[in-house]
């Protein structure tokens, strides 16, 4: 399970808004669990992807930053989050195809409805297994 | 020449190499493959192909997909 801090939820759903029609992504940090995480701050990475619309990547220095700040303010990396302006409502198989850290959450923030949906999976390191995403 | 290497979120290897080594070449004991990874020498990435000129370098898992 991911619980999400309100306003770190809010944070998501305003930056996947903001880069449309492109995919945003970015980094959480909270508390990791094997089993449940907490997500309290939300650091905003650039998409370095050729074609942003249909695909991202972090910056790599701009991750490791990141990174490094959550660890500063003595949280943990508890995943990513991207973007999928035009759906689909989860993982496509571009993004199974390389998922690369095991454990950790991803986040996709999906704008093909009227409203907003995220979704969280963890990469098990053979597939993503989908987790109840909770607000708090 | 021994190298730290800092796989971020995970272990921290101490690597031992010949002076000629390439960035490519502190991966191998490390279970990543080259594709999965950036290497970054203060926080840049650099080339992996390059030898290697660092006491310290950072393996970052890549995020990417669609």
């Amino acid at each position: 399970m991911l619980t999400i801090a309100r306003e770190t939820y809010d944070a998501l759903v305003d930056h996947a808004r903001s880069g449309t029609p492109a995919e945003v992504c970015g980094v959480l940090g909270g508390t990791h669990g094997d089993e449940a995480s907490t997500a309290t701050t939300a650091r905003r990475v650039e998409n370095v992807a050729e074609t942003p619309r249909t695909r991202y990547a972090l910056d790599a220095a701009e991750q490791l930053q990141a990174i490094e700040a959550i660890e500063a303010e003595g949280l943990e990396t508890v995943g990513f989050y991207h973007s999928h302006p035009a759906g689909p409502p989860g993982p496509s198989e571009t993004d199974a195809a390389n998922a690369t850290w095991p454990g950790v959450s991803y986040v996709i923030v999906v704008l093909d409805g009227a409203h907003p949906y995220v979704g969280s999976w963890r990469w098990t390191g053979e597939a993503f297994r989908q987790e109840t995403v909770a607000l708090r | 020449m021994r190298v730290t290497v800092e796989v971020v979120g995970e272990d921290t290897h101490e690597v031992e190499v010949p002076a000629d080594a390439t960035y490519a070449d502190l991966l191998q004991p490390l279970d990543v493959s080259p594709h999965e990874i950036s290497v970054l020498v203060d926080g840049r990435p650099v080339p992996e192909d390059a030898t290697v000129d660092a006491e310290e370098v950072t393996v970052l898992r890549l995020i990417k997909g669609g």
